[in-house]
């Protein structure tokens, strides 16, 4: 449906993100610091800094399917919300040609007393939708949740795969063209991942970009055609999927 | 469909640039000022859920605070009641709201971080959200506000779209406070505390209980107080009273200037307040 060209295109990616601790985030401490004298000017005694990424090179085009492994803390998370255009850069620059929709986390603007239906008109706002489009979309939705009469429940009675659902039914009516996810695509039973399974594919085939971190081997060769390993924010060469057992090894 | 199709970010390009990206913010979030004003009006639908009377709760608990503080403070001072009702009710309404603007400002971020971190929706939006949670609120006070003027006859010789003008620039200066306590509490968590006692020790040197013409007009005590001209825009002309033109003069500079810091600090910290978070 889409004609324009849909991309990612990562150079020389650098993260690093300031640690806040206890003592910078105290005002006290930071006026002391100030009064005393010449700290500011001085980098070297500035916050801690933990660099989550560095130097990270990355090219995808449409059709691509990348899975992201590697330990925990090792910038899988990073780099998504990196993508998903919430982090800034220290250096080097993400370009991402396309719409993107992050599905990082279930509870996003989740308002756990306020009813499944309600959810998915906030949600969907914040995905991008507009209220004329989410209610066009709303029947789709409802149905594509599996959640019925439910839907008019407050989302707090919810369990988490039912909450699952609906988050993920709101996140791909956005049309996007590059998905972002997180793992959790785990959650949820089978008849659920059966539809979600197909609903990614769909995507995909509109010529959509899936970036997906996991732990899990099986689910990464279920999804993607390319896998990327993070260890300690240094990536790995992007290679063909048939090679997951390498890298795991590796 | 609003959502963008291209997306860059970079690392530091220096200072013009950051300013770019600021302004850059800004008019995304005036392209999706619905997103704020859902997000506003979710926030209060949440806060009053399966309660009766609502947001109204607050204007009833508002409208007893105006009649016990009326009746007690008009006593004390020995001035009539038709004088001084009026004069108390929008003194606690509309100082109220600029208030609880600003102290609500402080977890304008801290609140959002879940969206921050990881979605590109402008920061800007979550304090247009805040702001029009609060005007919001005020609208259901406004209540009061219509019933003291009908009650003691003010209705007819207020100034409506001067009113109005003031309430405009007000919100205008109140914005750019709830921003810089937004980001300044996002750095450091001391700072709603701070901001809490002082906007309660400003209802106490502002003229909301007691009246300004117990002072010289142009008293310094008055005339260095932002609050009282923030105060007098939307009142006097509610009153029918004339507004100092130094009110205004004020109140101009104050929105220039204010803003003009709030955005640089903005410029410059835009790439940090989600790690602050």
């Amino acid at each position: 449906m889409t004609s324009l060209p849909v991309s990612i295109t990562v150079t020389d990616l650098t993260m690093r993100f300031p640690v806040y601790g206890v003592d910078a985030k105290s005002l006290k401490k930071h006026l002391a610091r100030v009064a005393v004298g010449g700290r500011l000017g001085d980098p070297g005694a500035r916050t801690t800094e933990v660099t989550a990424i560095s130097h990270l090179n990355l090219k995808l085009e449409a059709g691509d399917r990348l899975g992201l492994i590697g330990h925990n803390g090792s910038g899988k998370t990073t780099l998504l919300r990196a993508l998903s255009g919430a982090y800034e850069p220290d250096l080097g620059t993400i370009e991402v040609e396309g719409r993107i929709a992050a599905l990082l986390d279930l509870g996003l603007g989740i308002d756990p007393s306020a009813t499944g239906i309600d959810n998915i008109r906030l949600r969907g706002r914040i995905a991008g939708l507009t209220a004329r489009e989410i209610e066009a979309k709303m029947d789709e939705i409802a149905e594509f949740t599996g959640l019925g009469p439910f839907l008019a429940m407050p989302m707090k009675t919810y369990s988490a795969g039912m909450q699952a659902r609906l988050a993920f039914a709101v996140a791909t009516s956005v049309e996007a063209d590059v998905l972002l996810m997180d793992e959790w695509i785990a959650v949820g039973d089978a008849q659920f991942q059966k539809l979600a399974h197909k609903r990614l594919l769909d995507l995909v085939e509109r010529a959509g970009i899936l970036v997906l971190a996991s732990h899990e081997a099986d689910l990464l060769r279920l999804y993607c055609n390319k896998v990327m390993r993070m260890d300690g924010g240094v990536a790995s060469p992007v290679v063909d999927i048939r090679k997951l057992d390498e890298l795991l090894a590796g | 469909m609003q959502t963008a199709h291209h997306m860059l970010r970079t690392g530091r390009r220096g200072t013009l640039y950051e300013f770019s990206m600021a302004l850059r913010d800004l008019r995304a979030s005036g392209a999706q000022f619905g997103l704020a004003w859902a997000l506003a009006w979710a926030d209060v639908v949440a806060r009053y859920r399966g309660s009766i009377l609502g947001p109204f709760w607050l204007t009833l608990s508002m409208g007893l605070m105006v009649g016990g503080i009326g009746l007690l403070y008009g006593q004390l001072f020995k001035i009539p009641l038709n004088e001084f009702m009026p004069f108390v009710a929008l003194g606690i309404v509309f100082f109220g709201a600029v208030t609880t603007t600003i102290n609500e400002g402080c977890d304008t971020f801290t609140r959002a971080a879940g969206m921050l971190s990881q979605t590109s929706l402008p920061m800007f939006t979550f304090v247009w959200r805040t702001v029009l949670r609060n005007l919001i609120t005020v609208a259901h006070h406004l209540v009061i506000v219509v019933c003291v003027l009908i009650w003691y006859g003010y209705w007819r010789n207020l100034n409506l779209p001067l009113a109005a003008a003031g309430l405009i620039l007000v919100t205008i200066n109140t914005a750019w406070i709830s921003m810089l306590v937004a980001i300044a509490s996002a750095r450091f968590r001391d700072i709603p505390p701070i901001v809490g006692s002082v906007t309660q020790f400003a209802m106490f040197l502002t003229p909301v209980f007691w009246m300004p013409s117990s002072f010289p007009s142009r008293h310094a005590f008055l005339a260095l107080n932002p609050f009282f001209h923030m105060l007098q825009a939307i009142r006097a002309p509610l009153l029918g009273q004339a507004v100092d033109p130094l009110t205004w003069v004020v109140l101009i500079c104050l929105a220039i200037v204010g803003w003009a810091v709030t955005f640089s600090v903005f410029a410059l910290t835009r790439r940090r307040i989600v790690h602050y978070l």
